[in-house]
């Protein structure tokens, strides 16, 4: 990916002479290790967006098997089981390993750039949060190379309601992958959610005011802060539950006077804060891919942001609404109803600003300003069918059922997804130095458009038609033939679009055609510097001197070199350029975890059976870890110096202990 | 391009001919019609008509605001589109930040339409959530359990004689559950094992079967008819086949089932003496495929007629072998989970049969009950209805029915009525 | 990533090198413990959800629970925490002896802490027959106060490897073994600090058992001899580590780092007490 990163920059002979071997720093740049101990934001970036694409095509895949199931009423392609599991996957799949780590690629790689940062506050956490979300998706997707009858891959629903997932009802090893793939998966995303906190309080250029933030930056910020707060509910949750299934408690248990009930408030108290996790890095995509093809700056920018607050903090006060029908009561349905309705003011009010940010401008009408008017527009009918739901009346008849799964689906494809396509053709060219083909771009956009559309517009009238979900099989005789015929024909073709964007875009990624910086015409810092982005991010850090940085650079050049050249002097004076330090350490902490949590997944509530290798297996990985966190606290956060030449390309350096 | 109108309008033809042979391959050409039996806009009682009120308000609430930003937004975007490639490298619009005095305006516009919404939300959530005060001594009131993956159903104000020597207890029925029509019918929502739902949508929305909670919803047909339900909470490997049919019956009718269903099992003759006694060759049932529908297309014609037909004992019963069924009942032990009140079956982990031969469907509303269905259920469960008890029963006790004795039981259990 | 730090004079509440002036570390452990207030607050609220609706004939808590023990405990924590304080303090001065003396404290604190918390689920279990599995009440209480007893025990090892930590010789010093001699220090305290701790439960237990002191000594002498020595070996061994040989590279610059644990620290002690009071004292209201 990084072609200038050929040299390694340091032999251990220029390292400090009292450390001990175990403690010389990595200085591969390339190859496996490379990669292993990289703990450059933007090479974390690309890794989160490799696997996130990697678990995207799987839970399609299993997207498409579901609706082949469907295509026509009392269909045999699948066993009750294998739908249960597939449709279990395809939610766990693509809300924790698809669009997560795709919006955590894109907090990676682009928001230290927009900001004007080198490297995130704290890079070797960054590592250790990628390597850790690698492990937890190892352990929730290992099942499906298991036996199904003893372990098999998780099915008892994305959300996994007690008591079906206990030990009683699904004594399989599948909850458990399930349980521990999705903990550790909270703890990648919490420790990745601390750093990109820090960094955009901490690391911010001068000048870089925060009412001078780009708005994804500030989605990014208040997207970290809803998985720090709400992460814990689902872990804990997830722990009770462990500990239901694996040491006999009865957090769940009915028998032992638990309350199944406690787990929907305690899921869903993580799991609506979620939903925004999902959408709001989404709409910061958009409100920057709006004004740059607007070629005018966003409209209301105050209010944009402070919409966003606005739904990260009222995202804590709806989570009942997903339980309108588990008998809440009048008066407390009927606050979470109104709470519901509230948040679609805010929300309202962003699809209002980025009209606003059309209206008047000069529309440049390219692939990723396609995708971002496709999610206007389809965000706009997944909002509606909210709103729907807010009514808890008439939620009563459309929750769970295929109503609601046209809903979400609005909002994560028509939403999500297609920003996060959008983002990839935006940034694409800023990452790899090469630019997506106009024609396959507006192509994949159109195909996947209308497969979207007619996939899931006639799942409204499934659901209002009665259908409920996550049924396996349907009787011919209820109406739902015809629509669901449909909306499997528009999935063939969704999936088609997709596989051309895809292929399009890998084909890019080798072959496409090089383009120089700044091909946009951008407004933010990230498009300032040269792509793909030097190892160093930025020659000399940028002082910011308006809310949208590079543009103002681009129109006061004379004032911004003279300015340039007086803080690149400054910073030679002072050494020259930080680097930190490669580290296989968080990789280490990672096996550590990854190896613990497989063993501890294996405890059953009969304990003999091959305890010693269990327990074994726990402590090994309990050993793994606490060695990485050791060495990694004593290699200390050490960095050298880059000095650049007139290309801005390294020419000396040298070991450099940081205090 | 004078080519290019014609070929359109050729292209035009073709699409239209598809998509009218799509739309008639299924039987259902108007989809968007959505009257079909779980309809939630084809209504059939108070409940569900005032949550399909609301349903209203929000959809013309946000129809139309989608359409007046749609249209902005349209003519915005093809408005101020850069037309040609040197457009496009013009000098940039001017670059305005925005206008407080908008923005304001449009979030009042916003809350204003959320309040048109939310006063009849906040009424309906009141007057869905109980039977209305004025109405609630008259409710009907009935306890329906979720199992996996069927519902019982206890009429607790009713006594059915349990044996010949007058003991008694509330009547139980299975998967259908029988209501007097235009009256106001109150059911409390138990579960034995993980949360389902139940959900009728003609009659009203559905509320959840939770462990360790008492939930209750109300709900009231206008009409004497016949109502699909089917569980809308995942719960387990056959949720999708967990259905229950809903049949509400004028007042004097309803008296008239409640009589029959409280009396013991209808008993057809003398048990024969020896059910190892040849039994005449029987042709073993055909094959079906998995998944395979158990409804025919005549049993949607008129269900509550179906329904009433079979209340009447069959045409013409063969005593000999219903008594042999009844003797196969208790030796193949399915008489240690289902109950037969008065014919010795006490059995209360599978649906009560005492009067099953007198229900439309089986297996949880999944098939029609007839001979042959019925057949398909006793012959293999699993493949059915996947991982049910019965199913398990079988296994683990080494269960085999022959072809002879699926006959016998089925001519058994159809004279149940 | 600026590369000035090391100034004449360190303000210890400014880090130049920030846009706000917020130390990373600091801002992080902050942001840390915001989300760590969640995963207290889910667990807290499992378990008084559970007070409030109890399965019919459960435990009460008011047989099982002894509060002059965990009163005690409390107290202990407490006193660590102010200890914590003075070594935070204490570095900032620069002072390294010192704030090796506080965190030494510390960590023997903490330890009696988690003794008491050892002692309390064995005599809870064994004595009451309150378990993990028999109970709503005991599976609630178990799970809180066990997470918050391994935050205690994670904020121990943390202190160990931060006390070991501070006798890291400085920058361009020829030892090349003190990696090693860390990790052999590390394991001397805890150890020896843990045997300690089973003298001093051999020595209760004896007390307990003989009623004579004269007997109960011997009792205990014969009981724990191979623990006695045991603490002197591991505290012979303490002392030899910690004997000084040369500057350090622990100084006014780490000040930071033992902050960010004092934050940690003082953290877990808040809620103990938050637990103390809804978990054991609300009871007694």
């Amino acid at each position: 990916m990084d072609a200038s990163a050929k040299t390694a920059y340091l032999t251990k002979e220029e390292l400090a002479p009292a450390k001990p071997k175990l403690l010389s720093h990595p200085s591969a740049k390339t190859g496996l290790m490379g990669w292993l101990t990289t703990v450059d934001h933007k090479k974390i970036g690309f890794l989160y967006g490799f696997f996130a694409l990697i678990f995207f095509l799987v839970g399609g895949f299993e997207a498409l098997l579901i609706r082949t199931q469907l295509m026509v009423p009392n269909n045999d392609v699948l066993t009750a089981q294998q739908y249960n599991t597939l449709f279990t996957m395809h939610g766990t799949t693509m809300i924790f390993l698809a669009v997560m780590p795709l919006s955590s690629a894109f907090f990676n790689f682009i928001m230290p750039l927009q900001i004007g940062a080198r490297d995130v506050a704290f890079p070797r956490l960054n590592a250790f949060s990628l390597w850790t979300f690698v492990a937890g998706a190892i352990i929730l997707n290992i099942g499906w190379f298991l036996p199904t009858a003893t372990h098999g891959a998780p099915d008892g629903g994305w959300f996994g309601y007690a008591p079906l997932t206990s030990k009683q009802f699904i004594p399989k090893h599948s909850i458990d992958y399930w349980v521990m793939g999705i903990q550790l998966l909270g703890v990648a995303s919490i420790a990745a959610s601390l750093n990109f906190i820090v960094t955009i309080i901490n690391l911010r250029a001068p000048g870089m005011t925060m009412m001078r933030l780009p708005v994804f930056v500030w989605m990014t910020l208040i997207t970290s802060f809803l998985i720090i707060l709400s992460f814990p509910a689902i872990t804990i949750a997830l722990v009770e539950l462990m500990m239901d299934r694996n040491f006999q408690t009865s957090f769940f248990e009915v028998s032992g006077g638990g309350m199944p009930i406690l787990w929907q408030h305690l899921f869903w108290v993580f799991g609506h804060p979620e939903v925004y996790i999902l959408i709001l890095p989404a709409m910061g995509i958009i409100s920057e891919i709006l004004p740059t093809f607007a070629r005018k700056p966003l409209f209301g920018y105050p209010i944009v942001v402070f919409s966003g607050a606005c739904i990260g903090f009222l995202g804590f006060a709806v989570w009942s609404h997903h339980m309108f029908t588990t008998g809440l009561g009048t008066v407390a349905t009927a606050a979470f109803s109104l709470a519901t309705m509230a948040i679609a003011v805010p929300t309202g009010v962003k699809i209002f600003n980025w009209i606003g940010t059309l209206w008047g401008g000069h529309i440049v009408m390219r692939t990723p300003m396609l995708f971002a008017l496709g999610f206007v527009w389809m965000f706009m009918m997944g909002g509606m069918s909210g709103i729907m739901h807010a009514a808890a009346p008439a939620d009563s008849q459309q929750q769970d059922s295929y109503f609601v799964i046209a809903h979400f689906h609005y909002v994560l494809i028509g939403g999500s997804i297609f920003a996060l396509l959008a983002g990839l053709h935006y940034w694409f060219p800023l990452m790899f130095g090469r630019k997506v083909s106009e024609f396959w771009g507006k192509l994949s956009f159109w195909v996947i458009f209308v497969g979207f559309n007619v996939t899931f517009f006639p799942m409204h009238f499934l659901g209002l038609n009665g259908m409920p979900r996550r049924t396996f099989t349907y009787d011919p005789n209820l109406g739902w033939n015809t629509a669901n015929f449909i909306a499997t024909m528009g999935s063939y073709v969704l999936g088609v679009g997709m596989f051309i964007y895809f292929a399009v875009l890998t084909y890019t990624f080798f072959k496409g055609e090089r383009v120089k910086k700044d091909y946009w015409d951008g407004r933010t810092l990230e498009w300032s510097i040269d792509n793909p982005p030097p190892e160093y991010n930025f020659r000399v850090i940028p002082t910011v001197h308006a809310r949208d940085g590079w543009w103002y650079e681009k129109h006061h050049r004379a004032e911004i070199e003279k300015e340039k050249s007086a803080h690149a002097q400054a910073e030679e004076e002072h050494g020259g350029i930080h680097m930190p330090f490669g580290s296989i350490w968080p990789f280490v902490t990672s096996v550590g975890l990854l190896v613990g949590a497989v063993g501890i997944t294996y405890f059953d509530s009969d304990w003999s059976p091959g305890i010693h290798a269990k327990l074994g297996v726990s402590l090994v990985g309990g050993g793994i870890m606490f060695i990485g966190i050791y060495f990694w606290s004593l290699e200390g956060n050490e960095g050298y110096h880059l000095h650049l030449d007139q290309d801005g390309r390294p020419i000396a350096d040298e070991p450099h202990a940081k205090h | 391009m004078p080519n290019f109108f014609p070929n359109l309008a050729r292209g035009g033809r073709a699409l239209a001919a598809l998509a009218g042979l799509l739309l008639l391959s299924g039987c259902d050409v108007n989809f968007w019609r959505m009257d079909g039996h779980q309809s939630t806009i084809v209504v059939a009682g108070p409940v569900a008509r005032e949550q399909l009120h609301v349903f209203y308000v929000t959809v013309w609430v946000t129809l139309f605001i989608f359409v007046v930003v749609g249209a902005v937004l349209a003519y915005a975007t093809f408005k101020f589109r850069a037309r040609n490639e040197v457009d496009e490298h013009a000098e940039p619009p001017p670059q305005g930040h925005g206008n407080p005095f908008i923005e304001l305006g449009l979030i009042g516009a916003s809350v204003l339409a959320l309040v048109i919404i939310a006063v009849p939300t906040l009424s309906a959530i009141w007057s869905t959530h109980d039977v209305p005060e004025a109405e609630r001594k008259n409710a009907y009131e009935i306890t329906a359990t979720g199992y996996q993956w069927w519902f019982r159903f206890e009429y607790p104000a009713e006594l059915a004689a349990l044996d010949a020597a007058g003991a008694k207890a509330p009547l139980v029925t299975g998967n259908e559950l029988v209501i007097p029509a235009g009256r106001p019918v109150r059911i409390h929502l138990r579960t034995v094992d993980v949360i389902h739902s139940f959900w009728v949508p003609k009659l009203a929305g559905k509320v959840d079967m939770i462990p360790n909670r008492a939930n209750f919803l109300w709900l009231q047909a206008d009409q004497p008819g016949y109502f699909w339900g089917q569980c809308a909470e995942y719960c387990g490997d056959s949720h999708a086949v967990m259905r229950f049919r809903v049949i509400a019956l004028a007042e004097k009718e309803f008296s008239a089932w409640l009589e029959q269903q409280e009396s013991t099992a209808r008993t057809v003759t003398a048990p024969v003496a020896d059910a190892a006694a040849p039994r005449p060759q029987v042709a073993a049932l055909r094959s079906f495929r998995q998944n395979e529908s158990g409804v025919s297309a005549k049993f949607d014609l008129d269900p509550l007629a179906g329904w009433q037909a079979k209340q009447l004992p069959e045409a013409n019963e063969n005593a000999a072998l219903i008594g042999q069924g009844r003797q196969l009942f208790a030796a193949k032990t399915c008489s240690a989970c289902h109950t037969v009140r008065g014919h010795g079956a006490m059995g209360v982990q599978g649906p009560d049969l005492t009067h099953v031969g007198a229900r439309s469907t089986i297996a949880a509303g999944l098939i029609e009950n007839n001979a042959e269905q019925l057949r398909r259920w006793i012959r293999d469960p699993e493949s059915v209805k996947p991982g049910n008890k019965m199913a398990k029963a079988y296994r683990e006790n080494k269960i085999s029915v022959s072809d002879e004795e699926q006959v016998a039981i089925v001519a058994y259990l159809e004279s149940l009525k | 990533m600026s590369s000035h730090a090391a100034t004449a004079t360190i303000d210890h509440h400014h880090d130049p090198t920030t846009a706000t002036g917020i130390p990373n570390k600091k801002l992080l452990m902050w942001a840390f413990l915001a989300s760590d207030c969640m995963f207290f607050g889910t667990l807290i609220s499992t378990h008084l959800i559970y007070r409030l609706h109890p399965p019919a004939g459960g435990l009460d808590p008011k047989v099982i629970f002894s509060p002059e023990l965990t009163s005690f405990s409390t107290f202990i924590l407490l006193m660590s925490s102010l200890m914590m304080a003075l070594a935070v303090t204490a570095i900032q001065k620069g002072n390294v002896k010192s704030c090796r003396w506080s965190l030494l404290t510390t960590i023997f604190f903490g330890l009696i802490f988690l003794g008491c918390q050892v002692y309390e689920f064995n005599h809870f279990v064994h004595e009451k027959h309150m378990t993990i599995s028999n109970s709503l009440l005991g599976t609630t209480f178990y799970t809180l106060t066990g997470t918050h007893g391994c935050h205690v025990a994670i904020g121990v090892l943390w202190l160990t490897l931060m006390y070991v930590r501070s006798f890291k010789p400085a920058a361009g010093s020829t030892q090349r073994t003190w990696f090693s001699h860390q990790l052999l220090h590390a394991v001397a305290l805890l150890g020896g600090l843990l045997l300690v701790l089973k003298v001093t439960l051999g020595l209760v237990h004896a007390l307990q058992i003989e009623p004579a002191f004269g007997a109960a000594l011997g009792h205990f002498l014969k009981a724990e001899f191979l623990a006695l020595a045991g603490v002197l070996v591991a505290l012979g061994a303490c002392v030899w580590f910690s004997r000084p040989r040369g500057p350090v590279d622990f100084n006014v610059t780490h000040a930071i780092d033992v902050e960010s644990m004092g934050l940690y620290w003082h953290f877990v002690d808040i809620v103990w007490i938050v637990i103390f009071t809804v978990v054991y004292l609300l009871e007694y209201l």
